[in-house]
């Protein structure tokens, strides 16, 4: 099977060094296809291995040495085993579509070449995040993603906003990564070793304090990955990125990083459920922060977008809550809908010339109804209506939450719910209902290449019958992560169900109902509170002024002030003395005979003094 | 194989001196050659360097003044070994990416000078010898900067020089007296540093040295706040003399560090980690900030190296194996990245004639193989894994966090702040919309270009991805050295951190 996992891991590679070759070449459509053709082999390597695991096995290989210094011996190690696999396939499988799709969605672009280079380096660099045995080597992808990420989001360079949002997503995950490098080091320090299987066997026996330092630490970086408050801005400048991007990693891959980590680490996690605690608690915040901004916003990515890291947040919860398999069916599932979502917002934006304010649009049903049959589907998945794929992961976090007796998270998980509802079909509405204001607008919007919009049906079918496979999931991945046990009656749980579940629907039917006859006055939009909400909490303005700028005002003091005009300064200063003084004294050399018999006569009152008063201590 | 290293010593000199009858036209073809047949003697010297051996190895001795213990006495370890490689591969590295017409026969001269003096540096095993070198290869440097430089040129090789050169002044008392001591301790002359490294000096005697010898590895280094000439040297040297500055002299004072401060001042070294360490720091941060103030480019890569110089330092400090080894790594790949960078700010300012940021912008649309090269040793800069940044500075903070984690943790902000700087500088540079009428008909990197930057980025990604050969032959030495510092720590302080350091596992 071994070969199987090399197969999968390298392929992506393979099509990233091959279309390397044509980058500085005009476009060419064998890059695109060699690539599909490469992840469509890395994905059905993975699905392989995932029967393979299902059948009871588990592959751990050491591919080579890497870094070898003092006690310190780190291999590159691979690891397939229940959770890794899951990640595998969903990695792999989105990451085939999305490139299928931008064979259509990137047709015309200059880069097209460079494109699918980036696109494949980015799922060899996803693949070795998830499948690597130990800590660094996840951290070799946690960089090289946010190296691809980076890239991609700065992929139209010319634009100065894209490459501004580059980066600002490369240098504050940047941040966050130094706290999950102190964290390593201090696992390193503490065990002696990176490798998962021997941290966790011996980490029950470390003093509590420094599991949770660790826990904390790398749980810094996961908050940068997975963008959650306060690293959270870069996530929606990222969209500036092509949207496909947007779709495999900046909702459906990358950023569940984070809730990766957590659920790899859980043997470690779940010893210290203070620190879960508090992941649970900013997750839940982070639901229904991000998506209060998802509620005003007329920009399409971003609403998508804020909506995205409001998932994110329930992830957590779960993660946080010790309910990992939850957590990872969530991250599962989220990954279809989401990356449905963001594509079909990419078939939008073709038909409009990449016009992205949701008030220019309206009506498009009549244009392109596929594509808004599939974002709808996503949609209702994403809000969690039954039978679809996020009724049953989503209701398994609010119930989770509810069960561990942490009312206040469910509660804010319920109220986020809502909003999600509010927000997606907001959305729906205003885009594909309503008033044509596109005509006015002269747009000629067009429905998508039927290839594309194939390549978007397997998403379609799982945002639709994923969560049926939720027992047959719980039961794979708690092989190997904790099982988490209900304790609370099954009433209870039914009654929350349709509590949830009745909310929703409520919400979805008044939103549907209010924007049919015209949507919000005008005048709302006045208040403080849209302010508010519309510019992001002032965030992105605050972290301008209060980091940013004071930044480069004190660099600048460093440089002129303290760098030039004062080490310097005294540098040169004592040159300079050195010099005058040799100036000056150059006088007593003046050749006159007087002169010098006074200069000996001073010589010898000094060498008389010396003999009468030195004394050397012998 | 038994005089290898006189013959890497002493082959640039030889052949410089048949440098001097060749003709004006040829002699950077022969400067090639003659670096080329210097790179594969010291890649054979690798090749035939025994792995297994942690001592020092193909020594050469030959007494030259026998009442005073001075030889000549060579010899090489894991610790110099590819300190010797690197300064052969950037000589000849720099020879190839040569461009410049004025009086090329002295320049190529004056280079084949200077490489011999670098190697002679990491080679000697006798400290007067180590001088000689040491103060040799301030002249060449001297006289490229002066002679090739642009703008201040005369000022900044001269600060260069005299700066350095007063520094040197105090080591050589250093030297004299603890050769003095030696003396003293055992009735004959030596100054064979593997002789001063069983030497156990009190710790006053210690402290006193500890400090002489500081002040001149600090200039060298260079260490805040004696690094002004830095910035001066590397604004006016040619291309040429900037990267031999950056890639291989800069490495002849943390290589100082780790051959002769830590094992003959071991109680010294640990009684002045912490203040050194707040240097350290200062330099990591301090640069960067200064770097990201930066309007010119090869300011910002010159600063950007005090930075990594300080990581450098911290890592060598560590006083573990981990450290050690990570900060001669980073050595090694500093000088490799920031030559390269160094070279490629000047395969721009060849075309523009000038290196201001802001008179570029969008050269990723003229220029995309040039930005893709620069793209690539900009995340090796900064550190990212797989590429040869990432080893180093990760082993060296690594390393440092044993001593404290407070410390390290402020300078692993020098992984943000050099994100920031290096990312501001490429966007500014390469992205963006072309607008300068100027930069619109710019021609990407031509043969000879290609030719010198190649190899290094194959490097930056060879030894990103596969360092270990070359880790576990310094950590062998490494190693050795660190036992030697235990053996000789006098003060139960020393030996405690020593042990705690180096020991692994419930650290606290």
């Amino acid at each position: 099977m071994e070969k199987y996992l090399y197969v999968a891991l390298f392929a992506p590679l393979a099509g990233a060094l091959f279309s390397l070759l044509f980058t500085a070449q005009k476009k060419n459509v064998i890059t695109a296809l060699v690539t599909s053709g490469l992840l469509l082999i890395s994905f059905v390597s993975s699905l392989t291995l995932m029967f393979a695991v299902h059948d009871g096995l588990t592959l751990h290989v050491k591919m080579m040495g890497w870094i070898s210094a003092g006690n310190l011996s780190l291999p590159y190690g691979f690891i397939v085993d229940n959770v890794s696999v899951v990640m595998m396939v969903t990695v792999t499988l989105v990451s085939a579509v999305v490139n299928i799709y931008s064979m259509g969605y990137m047709m015309h672009d200059k880069s097209y070449n460079r494109f699918f280079t980036y696109i494949s380096m980015f799922v060899f660099s996803m693949l070795i995040l998830v499948m690597s045995d130990n800590f660094v080597g996840l951290f070799i992808g946690w960089e090289g993603v946010g190296l691809c990420s980076y890239l991609l989001i700065g992929f139209w360079y010319e634009k100065e906003s894209a490459s501004w949002a580059g980066n600002e997503a490369f240098i504050m995950n940047r941040v966050a990564d130094l706290g999950m490098l102190m964290g390593l080091f201090l696992i390193y320090w503490q065990f002696g070793t990176f490798s998962y299987d021997e941290i966790f066997a011996h980490v029950g026996s470390v003093n509590t304090g420094i599991v949770t330092t660790i826990g904390l630490l790398l749980f810094v970086g996961a908050m940068g990955k997975s963008a959650q408050f306060p690293f959270h801005t870069w996530l929606a400048d990222a969209m500036e990125g092509p949207t496909p991007v947007s779709a495999l990693i900046h909702a459906a891959t990358m950023v569940t990083a984070g809730v990766y980590l957590v659920i790899r680490a859980s043997d470690l996690f779940s010893l210290v459920p203070e620190v879960g605690h508090i992941i649970a608690t900013l997750g839940a915040f982070v639901a229904v922060f991000a998506a209060s901004m998802a509620l005003v916003h007329r920009d399409l990515k971003k609403i998508i977008a804020y909506s995205t890291l409001s998932q994110l947040g329930y992830m957590f919860v779960a993660a946080g809550l010790g309910a990992y398999w939850i957590a990872l069916f969530h991250l599962m599932t989220h990954a279809f809908f989401k990356s449905l979502l963001f594509l079909g917002a990419g078939n939008i934006m073709h038909a409009m010339d990449d016009e992205l304010d949701i008030k220019k649009m309206g009506g498009l049903f009549k244009v392109m109804p596929y594509t808004a049959i599939l974002m709808a589907i996503a949609s209702v998945a994403l809000c969690g209506v039954y039978p679809f794929a996020g009724f049953f992961s989503k209701d398994a976090i609010l119930a989770s939450a509810f069960n561990g007796g942490n009312f206040y998270i469910w509660f804010t998980l319920f109220i986020g719910a809502g909003m999600t509802a509010f927000y997606s079909f907001r959305l729906i509405m205003l885009v594909f209902f309503g008033d044509k204001v596109y005509k006015k607008l002269g747009f000629h919007p067009h429905e998508t290449y039927p290839f594309v919009l194939w390549a978007l049906l397997p998403l379609g079918i799982l945002s639709t019958i994923a969560g049926f496979f939720e027992h047959p999931f719980e039961e794979f991945v708690t092989k190997v992560l904790d099982k988490y046990e209900f304790s609370m009656a099954h009433s209870t749980e039914i009654g929350l169900i349709f509590l949830t579940s009745a909310f929703v629907i409520i919400v979805i039917v008044a939103t549907i109902y209010k924007y049919a006859k015209g949507g919000f006055s005008k005048q709302l939009e006045t208040m403080p509170l849209y302010l508010l909400l519309k510019n992001q909490y002032y965030i992105p303005k605050i972290y301008e002024e209060v980091i940013f700028k004071p930044y480069y005002a004190l660099s600048k003091f460093a440089w002129k002030q303290i760098d030039v005009r004062i080490i310097d300064f005294t540098v040169d200063l004592i040159a300079k003395t050195l010099y005058k003084t040799g100036q000056e004294s150059r006088k007593m050399q003046s050749g006159n005979l007087s002169d010098m018999l006074r200069w000996m006569v001073v010589g010898i009152v000094v060498l008389l003094a010396l003999a009468i008063f030195y004394r050397p201590m012998m | 194989m038994e005089h290898i290293l006189s013959l890497i010593v002493f082959f640039p000199l030889i052949a410089m001196f048949f440098g001097f009858v060749i003709s004006k036209d040829s002699v950077k073809t022969f400067g090639i050659a003659v670096a080329l047949v210097e790179f594969i003697f010291s890649i054979i010297l690798w090749i035939g360097f025994d792995a297994g051996n942690a001592g020092f190895q193909f020594v050469e001795y030959a007494p030259l003044i026998s009442q005073f213990g001075v030889n000549y006495y060579l010899g090489v370890d894991g610790i110099s070994l590819f300190l010797v490689v690197l300064s052969t591969l950037m000589t000849l590295v720099s020879l190839i990416s040569l461009n410049i017409k004025k009086d090329i026969k002295n320049l190529v001269l004056a280079i084949l000078f200077l490489e011999m003096t670098l190697v002679g540096v990491f080679l000697s095993l006798d400290m007067i010898l180590f001088y000689i070198f040491w103060e040799l290869s301030l002249i060449p440097m001297l006289y490229i900067i002066g002679a090739w430089g642009s703008g201040q040129r005369i000022y900044a090789a001269i600060k260069f020089f005299l700066y350095t050169f007063a520094g040197s002044a105090l080591m050589l008392v250093g030297i004299l007296y603890l050769g003095y001591q030696y003396y003293l301790a055992t009735g004959t002359w030596s100054f064979s540093i593997p002789d001063w490294h069983l030497l156990v000096l009190p710790f006053h005697t210690q402290l006193w040295l500890f400090g002489a010898f500081f002040v001149d590895f600090a200039v060298k280094v260079p260490m805040f706040p004696f690094h002004t000439w830095l910035p001066y040297a590397h604004g006016q040297a040619p291309t040429v003399g900037s990267v031999l500055l950056a890639a291989v002299m800069l490495k002849m004072g943390t290589y100082a560090f780790i051959r002769f401060s830590l094992p003959f001042f071991p109680d010294a070294s640990v009684y002045f980690l912490y203040p050194i360490a707040v240097i350290a720091i200062i330099m990591v941060i301090y640069a960067a900030m200064v770097a990201y103030a930066q309007e010119d480019m090869k300011q910002v890569i010159a600063y950007s190296s005090i930075s990594h110089m300080g990581i450098i330092i911290l890592g060598t400090f560590a006083m573990n194996a981990e450290g050690i080894t990570g900060s001669i790594f980073l050595m090694l790949s500093h000088g490799i990245v920031s030559g390269a960078l160094f070279m490629l700010v000047g395969v721009i300012y060849d075309r523009r004639h000038t290196k201001m940021i802001d008179e570029f912008g969008g050269l990723a649309t003229v220029m995309p193989r040039y930005a893709t090269i620069f793209g690539i040793l900009m995340m090796a800069a900064v550190g990212l894994p797989l590429t040869i940044g990432f080893v180093g500075e990760f082993l060296s903070l690594l390393g440092f966090y044993a001593v404290n984690p407070y410390m390290a943790f402020l300078a692993g902000t020098g992984i943000i702040l050099g994100a920031v700087y290096m990312l501001v500088l490429y966007k500014r540079a390469f992205f963006g919309k072309l607008v300068k009428q100027e930069n619109k008909d710019l021609k990407d990197l031509d043969k000879r270009e290609f030719t010198a930057l190649i190899p290094l980025v194959a490097l930056v990604i060879i030894l990103g991805v596969y360092p270990k050969p070359v880790l576990t032959t310094i950590d062998m030495s490494v190693k050795k050295m660190i036992n030697l510092m235990e053996r000789k720590a006098l003060l139960p302080e020393t030996k405690e951190l020593l042990v705690r350091v180096n020991k692994v596992g419930g650290t606290k």
